[in-house]
């Protein structure tokens, strides 16, 4: 357990891959969307409240996050003698560890939009509605787990990359995107549409946070099953 | 004397080679190995299984007696850092260092920073800056401050000049002195390295080739000098390994060590006796073994 | 100063030797450490380590529990014994041959021997 701790502080050693440079993004997009919101509201007054994506923006930078946690650092705990399995482990817990952080400054946010009522301007990126919807707890741990998706997702990604090639995860990802077209293909086949929508309209913050979390545990867990026979 | 590593028809496949085939061999605790060849022979496959790093097609491997796949308690004691290590990205040489120190149980970071000083390594550089020395630095200072009790050194001296090189040396066989461990330095530089081994594993095309101690390596083959037809009315009935002429003066080196006789022999026809430095030994024997594949791209 | 084709182990032996029959390394004096050794011509302690050892089996140096290795008494008598032994075969041998090859007999050499042997005695050590 301790070598396993000592993964985590290997990961954060240079802190600025997993706290300055997130702080960063999240800080640069929320000047970025306080402009723009602040150049809507000047131009006259606006009835309805506006809504900007720039929370997400951590996100992408997490996902590279993930698989250069495998791609570099990996290659390294090998010279550190750090076992696979205390490397991943190590890892996940860092990669939560800051998902946790991103998640606070989430709901933090979404606190400051509440009071200040949109920063002032009606202006909101953190109080997402429907995020927030069953409150400030669920719309944390949507956020946790929808970083942690990211995180996987480009940390499984690397993990085929190593285990099997270039070749391998090019076809899996073209893979995934014609399965992808199919179902949207099957669903206009059955007219399905409809139905589709209104399973959409009925998905709740918390039952989402679940699909997320199941997708990311699935994912996971294939990467450990690759990196137990991955070469640095 | 104790066995630390011990290797049974160790084979690894891949599918255009056999990189390593069917090979065994013990490593002794505390002694100094060479692992030579040539380049592409199969070192850094054998030292990445040996660590876990890789993994055999065939065969049984054995550190401390245990298996060392996914092992944490045989692998924290063994150190390998390989000829072109990968380094976190924005790393400087300190994070490494820091990081070497958490998982390397007898790190010893005055001695960390008496390298440091002495190969001049600018710490607080980008990993990704520095020049091929500097990073050969950089490994070489973590395999000897980690004190592991197993300690691979893969060509570590690429790119480090003539007065780095041997500061290492020299601070490697130092600290051996101080702190005995078992130390398995790979090269294809053999005469630089082989007063600091005493014992000598070769490897050639994925095969072991000779597996001794340096010491009884050392007189094996002797170049003989002279007059071709005395010369070869000499090494009649011995194991030529090299031979080549200029006119009529013929240089063969012959396979076994020179008895008085034999040298008295040798000063009555005239002709001259040169030693075979162990460099050359390996590469007349191995050329001499296999002349089929000396056209071979590797 | 390290010779290939030899054996380390014998050259720091010799090494060793050296110094006692040149005086530099008197009886009882205490004899460089393997690891001395070692740092000094750059090569493995347990080479060294074979070379001390083999000092000792011939009686050469001893062992002194706890404290290290010294310089037997006799020791110099032993190895100026040893090394009169064996000039004949290592000098006098390739010195005939040579010789013979240049058509010089045995008293040419002995008048050369003479003529040289009292111009080193007069600028050379003595001993």
């Amino acid at each position: 357990m301790n070598r396993t701790l000592n993964v985590v502080r290997m990961q954060l050693v240079n802190r600025a891959t997993y706290i300055w440079v997130p702080l960063m993004v999240l800080g640069g997009t929320i000047v970025i969307t306080l402009a723009i919101f602040g150049l809507i509201a000047s131009n006259g007054n606006v009835e309805v409240d506006m809504f900007g994506g720039g929370a997400q923006a951590p996100l992408w930078y997490f996902a590279v996050v993930g698989v250069q946690a495998l791609t570099l650092t990996f290659p390294f705990s090998q010279a550190m003698s750090v076992t696979r399995r205390e490397f991943y482990l190590g890892t996940l817990i860092t990669a939560a560890l800051t998902a946790l952080g991103l998640a606070l400054l989430f709901v933090i946010g979404g606190f400051i939009e509440e009071v200040t009522d949109g920063w002032g301007l009606g202006g909101y990126m953190f109080r997402l509605t429907w995020v927030w919807s069953q409150g400030a707890v669920v719309a944390g741990l949507f956020f946790f787990s929808l970083a942690m998706l990211f995180f996987v997702v480009g940390f499984c990604g690397a993990t085929v990359y190593k285990r099997w090639g270039n070749l391998v995860l090019t076809i899996s990802l073209i893979g995934l995107a014609l399965l992808f077209v199919a179902g949207l293909w099957l669903i206009g086949q059955l007219q399905a549409w409809p139905e589709v929508m209104a399973w959409f309209g009925s998905l709740t913050p918390i039952s989402l946070t679940g699909a997320m979390l199941a997708v990311a545990a699935v994912l996971a867990g294939g990467s450990y099953l690759m990196l137990r026979r991955s070469i640095a | 004397m104790t066995a630390v590593i011990e290797v049974k028809n160790l084979t690894k496949r891949y599918r255009e080679k056999t990189a390593v085939d069917d090979i065994s061999f013990t490593i002794e605790r505390d002694s100094i190995y060479g692992l030579l060849g040539r380049n592409g022979a199969g070192k850094t496959t054998v030292m990445s299984i040996l660590t876990a790093q890789n993994f055999p097609t065939s065969g049984d491997v054995r550190v401390f007696g245990e298996a060392p796949y996914e092992n944490a308690g045989v692998l924290r004691r063994m150190c390998f850092v390989r000829e072109s290590q990968k380094y976190p990205d924005d790393a400087t040489p300190l994070h490494a260092f820091r990081i070497a120190r958490l998982f390397y149980p007898n790190w010893d970071q005055p001695l960390a920073e008496r390298l440091i000083a002495e190969f001049q390594l600018p710490v607080k550089q980008r990993i990704k800056k520095l020049s091929r020395g500097q990073l050969s630095a950089v490994g070489v200072i973590i395999g000897i401050a980690a004190r592991a009790e197993i300690t691979f050194f893969d060509e570590p001296y690429l790119g480090l000049d003539a007065v780095a090189r041997q500061i290492f040396y020299d601070r490697l066989l130092e600290d051996y002195a101080e702190h005995p461990r078992t130390i398995i330095l790979s090269s294809h530089l053999i005469d630089e390295v082989s007063n600091l081994l005493e014992k000598v594993i070769v490897i050639d095309g994925g095969r072991i080739v000779m597996d001794e101690d340096t010491e009884s390596v050392r007189d094996r083959a002797a170049t003989i000098l002279g007059d071709s037809a005395a010369v070869e009315a000499f090494v009649a009935g011995r194991e030529v390994i090299h031979r080549e002429s200029l006119g009529r003066v013929t240089s063969v080196t012959v396979l076994g060590a020179l008895t008085a006789a034999d040298r008295a022999a040798l000063a009555a026809s005239g002709l001259d006796v040169a030693p075979v430095s162990l460099q050359q030994l390996i590469v007349r024997q191995t050329q001499h073994a296999a002349p089929a594949d000396e056209g071979a791209l590797r | 100063m390290v010779e290939e084709g030899r054996p380390l182990f014998l050259q720091i032996a010799e090494s060793v030797e050296d110094s006692i029959i040149d005086g530099s390394l008197s009886e009882q004096d205490q004899a460089p450490s393997t690891n001395e050794l070692a740092a000094f011509f750059r090569i493995n302690p347990a080479t060294a380590a074979k070379g001390i050892a083999m000092l000792t089996d011939k009686g050469v140096l001893i062992k002194r529990r706890g404290i290290g290795m010294f310089v037997a008494d006799g020791a110099r008598e032993l190895l100026l014994g040893e090394r009169r032994a064996a000039f004949a075969d290592r000098y006098l041998d390739p010195l005939l041959a040579e010789a013979r090859k240049l058509g010089l007999g045995p008293d040419d050499i002995a008048r050369l021997l003479q003529a040289r042997a009292t111009t080193t005695t007069t600028e050379g050590t003595a001993r």
